[in-house]
């Protein structure tokens, strides 16, 4: 059984102008101890993806339909403090912009040792010890004073050491990454790319792994997941897909990895799909290289390719998935 | 950073009394001006209507008002220096020890209001933001259109009429049991629930919209402790802006509530002291009501601090 089946989960917001299908029918797994990278634009709808793994999609956004199982429980049918006792101990998440989603007025050993007072009952200024060796953990220097600042006095990359304190505190099974570097300077990535990959191989956790940075998830990630517009646009082995990918904006997208490095500058032409009103067809047809007349007028199935599955007609043949 | 250093402290204090006394000047000469442009003149309306034109004269030698203005004005000025407020012309008493005299009764209803409206707008507040659509949201929006669009004289009367004098239940007026200080202080605390209950929801829900209450909860922490450590503190900096302006006002006397329940504080004593044209008294409260209100609000700014960590760094850092 694995860790986690998302199937055909479909999280809309209801704005004013119309509903945007951020999440439009989108199903994956993951195993225990695997490193899923997701990748796309942004708009894509990968960070909604990750917050409703978890129950946090901010309103307006809901999910309409699909589920979430994770050990063998649907999240989506789990009362809220089922999933409370879930959030911050088997799943976890460390965020994009570690200066936002820090609170500005609580120190920092409150603010990580909230997560032993959720979870073992621990008043945070008991568990000061815990995590004094937590942020030691995640090398934060001087962790017996850093407890006692607040995260303004912290630069951005010791801001990022402490979310990831947070999030590894209490062993868990899955790490959700929303774009954990994108934040921080190039300098820094680093720093934390590597700390992020020395957690998991002590904790063996899982993760999911949310990037726009294509080359980084190539570098990290055993399988890959491509969305556009809301849909999955291609998944499987992280390898396979450098190797040979073979939907048209998965190409595109190495294409432009490779052209970089020559630097020569590719493009895309045109601009990601309004959510709002998604081309009719294959949401991606407006920009796509291979387009055929079909693709305007008929919405891709899902179709198995090897081990990897793609939704794109030119592989319609192939069967669905 | 870390905890202040005491001097940090102490230095950023004597930099904002420094800075008020450019204030406090440009508001006194202001005010020494208006109060005679003000229509009515005190030495007749102390001489009687009986008096002759030479008894009139007199008084006004003895008031000081026969100089030029300027030289009133360096007389006055020279007294302040000394701590001399100057003489009432009604009461015949040193103006300072009046309103000394008035203020604690001022400070009682002042503080009593804030504290009744605090204790029941904040928690209505808060429940309004989280819980908009229930009874509580409904009533919090009743008490805040009351409050803010009440004539403040009609709900003291109408207060007395029901409480006074149908259920006589608590005494319309006067002072000196704690009785005595129901009415009025409901009647104040009413108005200022009206701002605070909209400040404080408004407040909440912004800070429920940041970044930092999706980390909250992304730990599993409980929602009240989401809403109460997480939420509530970020959004007590405009709660406290408006609680400490609202004791401002209400320390420089609640006139209208002050005359409705014949409460003897300082809001009276500038009424009358209006009346009768009595200068020093009116030039010496609106001085005490400026200094008031420089204290309050370097407390604020001290408050801000204590609440918010990069304030400090700012207030500290800057002088």
């Amino acid at each position: 059984m694995p860790l986690l089946e998302v199937r055909n989960l479909k999280v809309y917001y209801d704005l004013p102008q119309g509903t945007v299908k951020a999440v439009d029918g989108v199903s994956f797994s993951l195993e225990k101890g695997e490193i899923l990278g997701v990748a796309g634009e942004s708009g894509s709808g990968k960070s909604t993806l990750a917050h409703s793994i978890i129950g946090l999609v901010k309103p307006p956004g809901r999910v309409v339909d699909g589920e979430i199982i994770f050990e063998g429980r649907n999240l989506l049918e789990l009362s809220e403090e089922e999933l409370r006792e879930i959030r911050g101990k088997d799943i976890t998440m460390v965020f994009q912009d570690p200066n936002t989603y820090l609170n500005p007025v609580l120190r920092i050993g409150i603010q990580v040792g909230e997560v032993y007072e959720a979870h073992l009952g621990i008043e945070p200024r008991k568990a000061i010890d815990k995590v004094v060796d937590l942020l030691r953990k995640v090398r934060l220097t001087d962790p017996e004073r850093r407890v006692e600042s607040y995260p303004h006095e912290l630069s951005g990359g010791m801001k990022q050491r402490v979310m990831i304190s947070m999030a590894i505190a209490l062993k868990p099974k899955l790490i959700i990454l929303d774009e954990p570097t994108s934040a921080l300077d190039v300098t820094i990535q680093a720093e934390i790319m590597e700390l992020l990959m020395e957690m998991r191989d002590e904790l063996g956790a899982a993760m999911i792994f949310i990037s726009h940075d294509l080359e980084l998830l190539g570098q990290v990630s055993d399988r890959l997941m491509i969305m556009y517009g809301g849909r999955l646009v291609e998944i499987g082995e992280t390898e396979e897909i450098f190797r040979d990918p073979l939907h048209p904006y998965t190409e595109a997208l190495i294409n432009a990895i490779k052209y970089v490095r020559k630097e020569e500058l590719p493009t895309l032409e045109g601009e990601p799909p309004s959510l709002l009103k998604p081309p009719p067809g294959c949401r991606f047809h407006p920009r796509c290289p291979k387009r055929m007349d079909r693709c305007s007028l008929v919405e891709p199935g899902e179709y198995m390719v090897g081990g990897r599955r793609v939704s794109c007609l030119l592989y319609e043949e192939e069967g669905d998935a | 950073m870390e905890a202040p250093p005491k001097m940090s402290l102490a230095r950023y204090i004597a930099r904002r009394v420094l800075q008020a006394i450019p204030t406090l000047l440009i508001l006194i000469v202001f005010m020494f001006i208006l109060v005679r442009i003000l229509p009515g003149d005190p030495a007749r309306l102390i001489a009687g209507l009986e008096a002759t034109e030479e008894d009139v004269e007199r008084i006004r030698e003895v008031l000081g008002l026969n100089k030029p203005l300027h030289e009133q004005f360096i007389d006055y000025m020279s007294g302040l220096l000394r701590g001399d407020l100057g003489t009432s012309i009604k009461y015949d008493r040193p103006v300072l020890e009046e309103i000394l005299a008035r203020f604690p009764k001022t400070l009682e209803l002042a503080i009593a209001a804030e504290l009744i409206a605090i204790a029941l707008a904040i928690p209505l507040g808060v429940v309004s933001a989280l819980k908009p659509y229930t009874k509580t949201g409904l009533l919090a929006t009743i008490v805040s259109l009351i409050g803010s669009s009440m004539p403040i004289y009609w709900l003291g009367l109408m207060l007395i009429y029901i409480f006074s004098v149908q259920l006589r239940l608590l005494p319309s007026s006067g002072t000196g049991t704690l009785a005595h200080l129901v009415l009025p202080a409901v009647t104040l605390a009413t108005l200022l629930m009206g701002n605070l209950v909209r400040i404080t929801r408004a407040s909440v829900l912004e800070a429920l919209e940041s970044n930092y209450i999706v980390t909250a909860r992304s730990k599993g922490l409980r929602e009240e402790v989401v809403v109460y450590r997480h939420a509530l503190r970020n959004a007590l900096i405009p709660i406290i802006t408006i609680t400490g302006l609202q004791l401002g006002a209400l320390l420089g006397g609640a006139i209208l509530t002050e005359t409705v329940f014949a409460w003897p504080g300082l809001g009276q004593l500038l009424l009358t002291a209006i009346n009768s044209r009595d200068y020093p008294l009116i030039q010496g409260i609106i001085i005490f009501y400026a200094v008031i209100l420089i204290v309050i609000n370097l407390v604020i700014d001290i408050a801000y601090a204590y609440i918010d960590p990069r304030v400090r760094v700012s207030l500290w850092s800057s002088g």
